[in-house]
């Protein structure tokens, strides 16, 4: 589903990635952990090519795609929805326009089978009844669950989140979770970032640690969580666990 | 009395020249928001060439008085163009506004959260989508304040359209003036056009800005 060869990036002088792969299987759910700083967003970020990687390969859905070509990127994200850390919602539109922008003006679903769309994608994250609502309106937690369900709309082979819920409060960070939990009982494909072990470890297929740019140590949950091979990893596991 | 009776019996000499100005202000602040939005949108765009045509526009524009500006559109331009010294006048205001109105549209432009285009291309959307249906609509909402600002100063900024044989109020008040030595009447006359009309776009303007304001009860639901 998505394949990730010798993947290289920084910001000018600072390294941020260094030969990273990252195979990820289809209904497979990875959880990418680690210190910040370590890269684990910004190699979130290069699967979808909002960071354009120095070298290296993304490969998704066995397609290679050309970090050139504008028309083939924007193809290849109307597959792999992307869901933020500060959700991004659009605020001058209301909750339902959100859903609908992307099949509207992307794929060009007229409005009113993509009115249909974007209500069972809200219906999906509990949220129908905001429909109506703007932004603004909303909860920290319904935020990013419209922002979940704008994703989705897409209808994306992959899902990527990055930091879901790092920006919520502590009582709001279990909604989000659920629906995510959801979706991955659903079959879907996904690649999250998080600091959330509890999780990981629940709905994880397998874990990834990040330190200093390479993935220093990667394996099921219980595996990694419990019985860490790697001295970086220990120190990482045993100072948040 | 005598001051009233004089500002009364002059004021309907002003209504040609009152038109005049408003006329010029209109379409200098037309096509200078024209060619500040397309000046901005060159301005921050990764195209090397316009960027650079852009900073040269609005460095030479806001680098030299709008009076030499008017002199050139009215002493070069209008001889090799052929145009009247009516669009003179109002091309350059808007040339001249242009240059201030594309720093205020890239100034909330690049307010806008990063996020907000990444959101965008995110679910697919090109570069000129995002701008257009995204990023534009919340940076146009921020640049109302400014941009009411500027239009006061092009209001103004008109008058110096007497010097290019332009019969706008402030000419019309000198020339009155010289005929009937009442100058503070003139003025006076003048001044309360001007007054008038910057009433009326400061009420637009807020009028505009809580028409569009996101937080407002209408955009909450409330209503």
């Amino acid at each position: 589903m998505i394949k990730i060869r010798n993947l290289n990036k920084s910001f000018g002088k600072l390294k941020v990635l260094k030969n990273v792969d990252l195979y990820v299987r289809e209904s497979e759910v990875v959880v990418i952990i680690g210190a910040s700083g370590s890269g684990k967003s910004t190699l979130l970020r290069c699967i979808n090519f909002l960071e354009h990687p120095q070298s290296g390969t993304v490969k998704i859905n066995g397609q290679l795609i050309d970090k050139n070509n504008e028309q083939e990127i924007n193809k290849m994200r109307t597959q792999v929805g992307m869901v933020f850390q500060h959700f991004n919602l659009f605020p001058h539109k209301t909750v339902l326009e959100n859903v609908m922008e992307g099949p509207t003006q992307v794929k060009g679903i007229i409005k009113f089978e993509a009115k249909k769309l974007a209500r069972y994608y809200l219906e999906k994250v509990d949220l129908i009844d905001k429909a109506n609502v703007y932004p603004s309106m909303l909860s920290g937690g319904q935020k990013q669950r419209v922002a979940i369900a704008r994703a989705l709309a897409m209808e994306p082979s992959v899902m990527l989140f990055d930091e879901p819920t790092s920006a919520l409060d502590p009582e709001l960070v279990g909604e989000v979770l659920c629906v995510m939990k959801e979706l991955a009982k659903e079959g879907m494909t996904m690649v999250i970032v998080t600091h959330e072990m509890g999780f990981a470890r629940e709905v994880a297929d397998r874990v990834i640690f990040m330190d200093n740019g390479m993935i220093i140590e990667e394996g099921i949950p219980d595996h990694l969580f419990d019985n860490p091979q790697n001295s970086r990893s220990q120190a990482f596991l045993s100072a948040i666990i | 009395m005598d001051f009233i009776d004089v500002v009364i019996k002059y004021t309907p000499f002003f209504l040609p020249a009152a038109w005049m100005t408003l006329k010029i202000t209109l379409l200098g602040i037309a096509f200078g928001m024209l060619i500040g939005l397309g000046t901005a949108l060159t301005r921050i765009s990764n195209n090397f060439l316009l960027a650079n045509v852009s900073r040269l526009y609005i460095f030479l524009i806001r680098g030299t008085p709008l009076l030499l500006q008017l002199f050139f559109f009215f002493y070069v331009l209008r001889q090799s163009l052929g145009l009247e010294a009516f669009s003179a006048a109002y091309l350059a205001l808007a040339i001249h506004n242009g240059a201030y109105i594309a720093e205020i549209f890239r100034g909330t432009i690049q307010s806008i959260d990063r996020g907000q285009m990444e959101a965008a291309r995110s679910i697919g959307m090109t570069s000129s989508q995002a701008m257009r249906r995204i990023i534009l609509p919340q940076a146009f909402k921020r640049s109302i304040p400014p941009l009411g600002n500027q239009f006061i100063i092009a209001l103004k900024d008109s008058s110096l359209a007497s010097a290019i044989t332009i019969s706008e109020v402030l000419l019309q008040a000198q020339r009155l003036a010289a005929a009937n030595y009442k100058m503070l009447e003139m003025l006076t006359i003048a001044a309360v056009f001007y007054l008038f009309y910057t009433s009326i776009f400061t009420w637009l303007v807020s009028w505009t800005e809580k028409r569009l304001d996101v937080d407002s009860d209408k955009q909450r639901g409330l209503v």
